[in-house]
């Protein structure tokens, strides 16, 4: 046995797999004999940090998952939220969650693109209809000539891949920070609409055996291989052209046409009563989806590799079994049914006349062994134990939580601030300071990338990205039903504090959907961190996942889904910022109560929601102002959720033309992109704002810096200020006036102190990123 | 019994479902017919081809599916006088297939819809005029002169390009349909660089459209981005109906409902 395990150590690192000694040893123990090429890619796969989470279930099993809004938690490929009813049917929005940095970083187009193919097979294969996708981007300094070309080609693969298979891009989110020099981060989110009863679950359906194993879509070839223990290392700049290969390519094309056959496909099952399991291969490759397939049902499966198409001739069985060509999905459905499942696709959709190659085949049967046993020309290839291979290994890392911030006073605090606004050049005053914040990288209009991609494709888009701080969908045609989704995620404060970031990471992207007048159903998590082996980096991970916990419990809404990305760290030992981002899925039960957050008219008040606090901590103006604080805001949930509930309220009693959540640059950034979005909903004219004095309990020397402080609430337009303010008495807050639009196109301080015109803001705003992203208007 | 539109799918194509929901809206009998059963297409009085990227607009947009046998029948059905819409994508490959603006021989584009002048897709709120008297487009049937559309023009390969003597019959025999323009009609510039700003071609005889930006896309209140929506209303019915884009719609319609007469 001894000889067995040593000589399955020496194999495995001849085949150059990331699997540890210790768990070659396991596997060869397990086997008993020395694993063949095919089964050590297998396991290397699925027991990758990718697939297995080794690092991280212990830590996600802390996260709320469960609430009235659930249809179906954590588990699946996608979570599914409760959308509503209509004419009798209950409708779910199915939500997913997955980064795609490191192919990413070595090659940005296809790895942006990949990006999201994968999640848009996620949220298809659980029956639905995909009806939306975003992406949080973090991107490293854009003085980096390298940084610029990756960011730039992650918005043209972005752009490439959704605008060609016909879905909105529902608007992401971005930020520039060095710690992402080397490692970019490329997450991405995607929505889809089933009804509840056509939920189609990725397993095999009970008493299966003898069920065909259909493989759907690409040719399978050399590309990808790898892909899943890849995204498990971290980059070292010798190997970018070996990694290279790990990347899968995209064909949008044909995926945009396997999505539609796919969606026929649900119709004659719904129309036949047919169960079906269907999953989407990404990580481990046929292999690693028919087994998981197989393996959540209890079953086992039998596959001859010569019956998957292949793109080359002579593959050797590793790269049809475990390789990652993309645009593929795996469905497993009673013989009776599978030559109408076979028709759809290679006649119907003529997938073999679209791509060389491409079209649906049947590759095996799912048996009653709990075995995987794949075959090659006559030889058994692999034949493993399944619920040992996709349980994959845990481990319990040793961590080092990060020290809690010293604290500051709130006298102390006040006084640095206004200090530092103060100090700043030339003549001292407001708007030379908000011209600054304006035209920081993190809060330029995005303008120019959301242009890029086709936001409004399917014809459902009731608020198209950059239009408030949450994209609404009406997915349902003719129902009243919306959809929000929003995002957070900010690295400034991440590096502060990884448990306070992802506290503000929730509030924030909660704080987007109730903006458009959405009540949260469920929230996902992509976290992004460095190197889990490094203890401090595993215990800002530990910590970022309590941080979301206790959000989401204060809160009240539920994890559904999520997906971890570790190992962002390059051959220089640059960590990553600590990167929990959250989007959060919202339902407005009416769309004609929802409002971009633009002013819509002359003559209304602006009004302030939130508890005010002079915490500059990762603020934009402390960065550009040189402030050195680390305090962050701190959150009291019971208050930030009364103002939530004051905004949905005064949307379903006509009060709000318009609301934005206060965010990076602060409430006087929120006010003038208010402003400065108005002209093409107001009749090409801008509606201005003559600010007010605003009540802080600042000390009153240092009320300009308060212009600045980023906390949680919400800046809103309204017609009757009086109504709004005894709405907002009635939930126990107090909405305090902070200034009045004007029919000028400009910014007026209180007392008339100072003005600026909107024309000259608009520039700082939108040049930053314009002329990087090249965009003519 | 009101008259059959087929709404062409090509592989690549991903606009058919909302192009068939405006159709339906305005009362037509509409449906999808896949570019595996062009036998169908015989059966059908008018045709729309909708917006994507068929075959993934390989060598320039809409040259494939201009070719494929699917067109067959499209290109009978035009010379035959029947309409025939094109939005986006199926305005490229109405070009491309020589349909507008028809001046030359069939598949050899005399115009074309080249790469955007940014170098990139881009997708923008827009306002387009008709350009032409409204007898030049017996396909809107009752439009009226200067008639303005709310749409997204949402494409990478929308600038107008011919060579400088075709552009010149294109502006002075009535073939630029419509221009992009501000709310109230006012004209601007194109945001892709098209020559004469133009959005829209129409053929000699007025029964072929081809328009780049969408109006499916803002056709209903709830899409309207340009302050129209009505902030605040609280009207579910009012905000799910049909309105803004829906016109030309509504137009299209009128003309395929009435028995066609030569523009000729």
């Amino acid at each position: 046995m001894t000889a067995v395990v040593d000589d399955a150590v020496t194999a495995g690192r001849r085949l150059g797999v990331a699997l540890s000694d210790d768990e070659l040893r396991r596997i060869a123990e397990h086997l008993g004999r020395v694993p063949t090429p095919t089964e050590m890619f297998a396991f290397d796969a699925q027991w990758s940090e990718h697939c297995s989470y080794k690092s991280s279930r212990e830590h996600l099993s802390k996260l709320p998952t469960e609430g009235p809004t659930v249809l179906l938690g954590v588990g699946e490929d996608a979570g599914i939220v409760r959308l509503g009813e209509w004419n009798g049917e209950r409708y779910g929005i199915v939500v997913a969650h997955e980064s795609h940095n490191h192919p990413s970083q070595v090659v940005p187009f296809e790895g942006a693109a990949t990006g999201i193919g994968g999640i848009v097979r996620d949220v298809l294969c659980m029956g639905a209809e995909v009806i939306g996708i975003a992406d949080p981007l973090r991107f490293g300094r854009l003085e980096n000539e390298h940084c610029r070309y990756v960011a730039q080609q992650v918005v043209d693969g972005i752009a490439a891949y959704g605008n060609a298979i016909g879905v909105p891009n529902v608007g992401g989110d971005v930020f520039f920070d060095e710690s992402f020099d080397d490692n970019v981060l490329v997450n991405v989110v995607a929505l889809g609409l089933v009804k509840e009863k056509h939920i189609i679950h990725s397993r095999a359906p009970k008493d299966s055996a003898g069920w065909d194993i259909v493989l759907v879509g690409k040719a399978t070839d050399r590309s990808g291989f790898g892909g899943a223990s890849f995204s498990s290392l971290m980059l070292d700049e010798e190997d970018a052209e070996q990694n290279k290969g790990a990347v899968q390519v995209p064909d949008p094309f044909l995926k945009n046409v396997i999505m539609r056959a796919s969606y026929a496909v649900f119709a004659e099952l719904r129309a036949n009563g047919i169960d079906a399991g269907f999953k989407d291969l990404g990580a481990g490759g046929l292999a690693g989806c028919s087994g998981e397939l197989c393996a959540a049902g209890g079953m086992g499966a039998e596959v001859e590799l010569d019956l998957v198409s292949t793109a080359q001739r002579d593959l050797p069985p590793e790269v049809i079994a475990i390789g990652e060509t993309q645009e593929r999905l795996c469905w497993i459905v009673p013989p009776s049914f599978t030559p109408l499942l076979l028709e759809i696709y290679n006649d119907v959709f003529s997938l073999p006349r679209i791509a060389r190659g491409a079209g649906a085949a049947v590759i095996g049967k799912v048996t009653c062994s709990g075995r995987y046993v794949a075959k090659h020309r006559g030889q058994t290839v692999m034949d493993v134990d399944l619920p040992f291979l996709t349980g994959g290994v845990r481990y319990s890392r040793g961590y080092v939580l990060p020290e809690p911030s010293v604290p500051e006073s709130p006298e102390m605090r006040q006084g640095r601030a206004q200090a530092a606004f103060s100090a700043g050049e030339g003549p001292v005053r407001l708007f030379s300071w908000l011209r600054r914040v304006l035209s920081h990288r993190d809060v330029a209009s995005r303008r120019t990338i959301y242009e890029r991609y086709d936001g409004v494709v399917r014809g459902c888009t009731a608020i198209p990205p950059g239009y408030a701080d949450a994209g609404v969908l009406v997915p349902i045609p003719g129902a009243p039903l919306a959809v929000a989704l929003g995002l957070g995620g900010n690295p400034r404060y991440g590096k502060l504090d990884a448990a306070h970031a992802a506290e503000l990471a929730v509030v924030e992207a909660v704080a987007n959907v109730t903006a458009v007048g959405a009540t949260p159903a469920g929230l996902t998590d992509c976290l992004n961190f460095g190197d889990p082996t490094v203890p401090e980096q595993m215990g800002a991970f530990v910590a970022a996942v309590e941080g979301l916990s206790r959000a989401a419990r204060a809160l009240g809404v539920p994890f559904v889904s999520g997906n971890v990305s570790l190992y962002n760290r390059s051959s220089s030992g640059n960590h990553v910022a600590p990167s929990p981002i959250v989007a959060c899925v919202g339902t407005i039960a009416d769309v004609s109560r929802t409002a971009t957050g633009a002013f819509k008219r002359p003559g209304s008040a602006i009004m302030m929601l939130g508890r005010f606090e002079a915490a500059f901590g990762g603020s934009v103006f402390a960065e550009i102002s040189g402030l050195d604080t680390r305090a962050l805001p701190a959150i009291d949930y019971a208050y930030f959720a009364r103002c939530c509930e004051v905004i949905r309220e005064a949307y379903d009693r006509g009060l709000l033309l318009a609301a934005r959540d206060i965010s990076d640059g602060g409430m006087l950034a929120c006010i003038a992109e208010m402003a400065l979005t108005s002209r093409h909903e107001s009749c090409d004219a801008f509606v201005g704002a003559h600010l007010e004095q605003i009540e802080t309990a600042m000390d009153p020397a240092a009320q300009d810096a308060a212009w600045f402080a980023e906390f949680p609430g919400f800046v809103c337009e309204v017609e009757d200020k009086d109504a709004f303010a005894r709405v907002a008495e009635s939930c126990g807050v107090t909405a305090r006036l902070c200034g009045r639009t004007i029919a000028e196109p400009v910014l007026i301080s209180h007392e008339r102190r100072e003005a600026v015109d909107l024309g000259d803001l608009q520039r700082s705003w939108t040049e930053p990123l314009r002329d990087f992203y090249g965009s003519t208007a | 019994m009101s008259a059959r539109v087929a709404v062409v799918v090509f592989p690549g194509t991903n606009s058919e479902d909302e192009t068939l929901r405006a159709l339906l809206a305005v009362g037509l009998d509409a449906e999808l017919v896949h570019w595996s059963a062009p036998g169908k297409l015989a059966r059908f009085e008018a045709f729309v081809l909708p917006g994507g990227f068929a075959y993934e607009d390989r060598i320039r947009a809409g040259a494939v599916a201009a070719h494929d046998a699917v067109m067959d029948p499209v290109i009978e059905a035009a010379e035959a006088g029947k309409f025939v819409l094109g939005i986006c994508n199926g305005a490229q490959i109405l070009a491309e297939a020589g349909l507008v603006p028809g001046t030359g021989p069939l598949r050899r584009p005399s115009a074309a819809f080249a790469p955007n002048d940014t170098g990139h897709f881009r997708s923008v709120h827009v306002h387009v005029a008709l350009n032409v008297d409204p007898s030049r487009v017996p396909i809107l049937a009752g439009i009226e002169a200067g008639a303005v559309i709310p749409a997204w023009a949402s494409h990478g390969d929308g600038r107008l390009v011919a060579p400088p003597d075709e552009l010149e019959r294109l502006r002075r025999d009535g073939h630029v349909a419509f221009v992009y323009c501000e709310r109230d009609g006012t004209h601007v510039a194109a945001p892709n660089g098209s020559a004469l700003d133009a959005a829209a071609l129409v053929n000699r005889a007025g029964n072929v459209l081809a328009i780049m930006p969408h109006p499916e896309r803002d056709g209903w209140t709830f899409q309207h981005v340009d302050g129209s929506r009505g902030a605040g209303s609280r009207d579910s019915a009012a905000m799910l109906a049909p309105s803004g884009g829906i016109t030309l719609f509504e137009h299209f319609a009128r003309a395929v409902r009435a028995p066609y007469r030569s523009a000729a």
